[in-house]
């Protein structure tokens, strides 16, 4: 137990996907505008990336590694996340309207998502068993949503900042995304 | 070519394989779709898709779930980006089965400043005309002229508003303006108008005051309130409004008044020029 604590703390605050791995950068500033864009976003990736996990997790070491062509792993991926997030967005279309309006329209932002397959690379390497990976993954959806949710707060208020017309936009939001990554590093003696 | 390479090509087939039939699957035997959501996707089509939000729904797609629902909305709360656009209002028209001509009226936004006034005091603060505003009624001699920091230029979605730097006064291009109204809530002055855009002509001036107020004169080429205007229009194309003390020019009729132009002492009544 107190090893999936850590595991879950670990991928949230110190290993976090964005801010320490520079993984989702383009969501992390494509739709860190608003805060309700950013939490739909950010649950949408908890989704994608618990079930990329697992399903990459059983081809991994079910069928690559058996065969012996682990390192045939980036495209079977790919090809498995892309479907995974078709189905997903068709199953919550058929089936909840009102959950399709909030995430449908992210899902196939995060079909081709780097922060996703970088998850599924992290379990598989770090050699974590099925419960670890679910753990991990998790983990990782938390964190990645917390920096967004956090950085779409702050883009909320530089939006009536006074700010110099050459930093307006996208180059003070990466200068806020420094800072926030130097305050992450605050969490590394954690665990 | 050894077995190996075998392997790899059968299993990744097999994955790909596994993954196109699931898809099939899902799509086969997942319940039909809603028939409401094929309608607004369809309906989506025809909006303009900026985003813009005048019609009081946070999006255009959730416009379009509205009209879906009840297509009164397009009358009772048009788009009036839409409404710009004959070609695809007539679309989607078609696609409703509705008859929209009468509600194609293309609305234009106005500002009612020449921006001539002089300077009272110099402003530094920050660039808004809402917080300009607050500091004795703006820097410029004028307490009702537009204080030009651009407050309507940043909403506009078309960017048909510039600011004239040398007057400091927002232009309407009435060429790009949609007619959306974006703007009108932003002016702290509400010197901000939407009037049709037939309308051939437009007051440039907004002092309302009937007095003088010390110091605070009107520009030089603002209203004086002296009615030569109405005088001059003979079948009554300029009115005046006595609330606020200026000609009105009626927006039902949207005729021109090229009498009272001419007669202006002030030529403060701008054409529009399309």
């Amino acid at each position: 137990m107190d090893n999936l604590f850590a595991i879950f703390i670990s991928m949230a605050l110190i290993n976090n996907l964005v801010l320490s791995k520079f993984l989702g950068l383009c969501p992390f500033f494509g739709v860190s505008k608003k805060l309700s864009n950013a939490i739909s976003m950010g649950l949408a990736v908890i989704m994608v990336m618990m079930a990329a996990s697992i399903v990459s997790w059983f081809l991994y070491f079910h069928l690559l590694i058996p065969f012996g062509i682990g390192y045939m792993s980036t495209v079977i991926f790919i090809l498995v996340i892309a479907s995974l997030v078709q189905i997903l967005e068709l199953t919550i279309r058929r089936t909840n309207v009102t959950l399709y309006n909030s995430l449908g329209i992210y899902l196939p932002l995060i079909t081709t998502n780097c922060a996703v397959l970088g998850i599924t690379f992290i379990n598989v390497r770090t050699g974590y068993n099925l419960i670890e990976t679910i753990v991990s993954a998790l983990g990782a959806g938390v964190g990645f949503t917390l920096v967004l949710a956090i950085m779409s707060g702050i883009r909320e208020r530089l939006e009536l900042a006074d700010i110099p017309e050459s930093f307006k936009g996208i180059p003070v939001a990466f200068l806020v995304a420094m800072m926030l990554g130097i305050c992450f590093i605050a969490f590394s003696g954690m665990v | 070519m050894d077995s190996n390479a075998l392997i790899i090509i059968i299993s990744l087939t097999l994955v790909g394989l596994g993954c196109g039939i699931a898809i099939f699957l899902a799509n086969r035997f997942l319940p039909e779709e809603d028939k409401q959501l094929k309608k607004t996707e369809e309906i989506s089509k025809y909006l303009p898709g900026a985003n813009c939000g005048a019609c009081g729904q946070p999006g255009c797609f959730a416009y379009a779930g509205e009209v879906a629902k009840n297509s009164d909305i397009l009358k009772k709360s048009p788009c009036m980006q839409l409404m710009n656009d004959e070609k695809k209002l007539k679309e989607l028209s078609e696609y409703l089965g509705l008859d929209l001509s009468g509600s194609s009226t293309k609305k234009i936004a106005v500002v009612h400043c020449s921006g001539d006034s002089e300077i009272l005091f110099e402003y530094k603060g920050i660039n808004s005309c809402k917080s300009a505003s607050l500091l004795s009624a703006g820097y410029k001699k004028c307490p009702f002229g537009c204080l030009g920091f651009g407050d309507c230029a940043a909403v506009c979605p078309v960017n048909a508003i510039s600011i004239d730097q040398k007057k400091k006064v927002a232009v309407v291009d009435p060429k790009k303006c949609i007619g959306c109204g974006l703007c009108v809530n932003e002016c702290p002055f509400q010197l901000i108008e939407i009037i049709p855009a037939e309308m051939p002509q437009y007051l440039a001036c907004n002092y309302l005051s009937k007095k003088n107020i010390p110091n605070r004169e009107r520009c030089s080429i603002g209203c004086i309130h002296c009615r030569l205007c109405v005088k001059a229009s003979e079948k009554g194309e300029v009115t005046w409004d006595e609330q606020k003390d200026l000609p009105y020019f009626d927006p039902e009729k949207c005729v021109s008044a090229s009498a009272a132009i001419d007669k202006c002492p002030k030529k403060v009544i701008f054409p529009i020029n399309k």
